[in-house]
């Protein structure tokens, strides 16, 4: 008698989260926030293109300020890119434990339904300086950081207060000074990074690409 | 009647692309009444993986084995096969210790002598012996082991040890393996058993509640029945392990180790 083949398991996808928390403050108007706004998209279209990553790939957009939720996790083709407007302040601290908060329910909502997941990404992009209490947030990030719970990477646009952001990003991960308002480069490397990341196996080094859009001050 | 087994490794399409080895191993021995089984999972990012799988499966295999051979039975000591009562949890917990004291040490040397280090080398470990009367297992790090009475139910012995991550796990090069290591042992004569590497995880359990999925490993233990001598009538496992309908779900290295037992005729 022939046998036939095993049978798959049709399993959830793993799920590769990632934030995008945008500083959308007054000092953002112009060409800065033009320039941000076509990022996020191309931002998606990258994601798309890949189709592993566009099936792994979860995007959640926060701006601040004031602090908003302007996307929940989604999957990469149910992300429509808001046009982002630039006016207020910059409360980043608070936007930074927003976001922290929101990462916490998230991976609760994926350990209950039996999904797994890669380390989860927190991108900060901003070109000013936080307009509240930023410390606690700043140890959130150290301490999350430390238990490798997620990786956290800030962005300074020209303008942004390089002394504070170096004091809140992660010791192993210092900021990145975009080169002028060159977002696309910026957010086609996210875009590249997600992919190795959601194609990522176990035991593996994941390698990510050069940085070609900043300079990693120190 | 007796045991029948077989054990394979592919190495994945990710793998051929880079031009890199298999890093996974597997092998089993047949001792009378008695298997032993073990699989390995090099680490993709450990140099030497390869090497450190195929030793930790060797160094697993000849340890039990001897440990099995210098417990025949004779005046003193009673065989593993004619003791009908499992082995306790404590007993158990100290056979594998010290089969992966073993393990570490062997690669230690290995690494010693040949100039890399230990991490170079890092691994996961799956081992099992079956009896006619007890199943007992261990683990480090990912991949899984399942036995099955016959009744065409399977039974996971351990949840993959992930850590918080899809794509992290533990080896037996860590500091903390002889924590992290799972052991079991089961009363009741195991008649299929399957191990597999970490490849198969997705395909043949559901991460939800980790139960096993049944169509995966039925046509496995049909192919077993079917086949007196598999280590040499291997192609429909190995049309499998090469299959495109399986590389479409996963690019990794693959192991699959089939045992099972076909008691005496009517």
């Amino acid at each position: 008698m022939p046998v036939g083949l095993p049978e798959f398991v049709q399993n959830p996808e793993n799920r590769c989260p990632v934030i995008l928390l945008l500083d959308t403050s007054g000092s953002m108007v112009g060409e800065a926030i033009e320039a941000l706004n076509q990022g996020v998209r191309l931002f998606r279209e990258n994601i798309q293109a890949d189709t592993k990553a566009s099936l792994s790939v979860e995007v959640a957009l926060i701006t601040f300020g004031p602090v908003q939720l302007v996307q929940d996790f989604v999957t990469i083709d149910q992300f429509e890119p808001p046009t982002l407007v630039a006016d207020n302040v910059t409360p980043m601290g608070e936007a930074i434990e927003y976001a922290l908060d929101l990462l916490t329910a998230r991976k609760e909502i994926y350990q209950s339904n039996g999904i797994q997941y890669y380390r989860p990404w927190v991108f900060l992009i901003t070109d000013g300086a936080p307009t509240d209490p930023w410390q606690d947030a700043a140890a959130r990030i150290h301490q999350g950081e430390l238990d490798r719970k997620f990786c956290f990477f800030s962005v300074a646009v020209e303008g942004a207060d390089m002394k504070t952001l170096r004091q809140i990003a992660p010791p192993d991960r210092p900021p990145v000074l975009l080169n002028g308002l060159d977002f696309q480069a910026l957010f086609v490397w996210l875009s590249k990074s997600m992919k190795r990341v959601s194609s990522g196996k176990v035991g593996e080094v994941l390698a990510l690409p050069p940085v070609g859009w900043g300079q990693i001050t120190m | 009647m007796g045991w029948r087994s077989l054990s394979r490794s592919v190495v994945g399409t990710r793998h051929q692309h880079r031009q890199l080895p298999c890093q996974d191993a597997g092998g089993s021995r047949i001792l009378g009444d008695i298997t032993i089984g073990a699989i390995a999972d090099g680490a993709g990012s450990a140099s030497q993986s390869e090497i450190g799988a195929n030793l930790a499966v060797k160094t697993t295999l000849d340890y039990l084995t001897n440990l099995e051979q210098w417990l025949q039975p004779d005046d003193q000591h009673p065989g593993w096969p004619t003791l009908v009562r499992s082995p306790t949890e404590p007993q158990i917990k100290r056979l594998f210790e010290r089969t992966t004291h073993k393990v570490r040490e062997t690669l230690k040397q290995q690494a010693e002598q040949n100039g890399y280090g230990f991490e170079d080398l890092a691994s996961t470990v799956l081992a099992f012996v079956a009896t006619p009367h007890w199943f007992a297992a261990m683990q480090i790090g990912d991949g899984f082991i399942v036995g099955s009475s016959g009744d065409g139910t399977y039974q996971l012995m351990f949840q993959p040890d992930k850590g918080e991550f899809v794509n992290q796990t533990t080896f037996v090069t860590a500091s903390t393996a002889l924590e992290d290591l799972q052991f079991r042992v089961v009363s009741g004569a195991p008649k299929f058993i399957c191990a597999a590497t970490d490849a198969f995880e997705r395909l043949a359990l559901k991460t939800q509640d980790w139960s096993t999925y049944a169509p995966f490993f039925k046509p496995l233990e049909e192919y077993l029945l079917e086949t007196p001598n598999p280590e040499e009538e291997d192609t429909y496992i190995m049309g499998f392990l090469n299959s495109e309908h399986l590389n479409s779900h996963t690019d990794d290295d693959k192991t699959l180790l089939l045992c099972l037992y076909e008691s005496s005729g009517l």
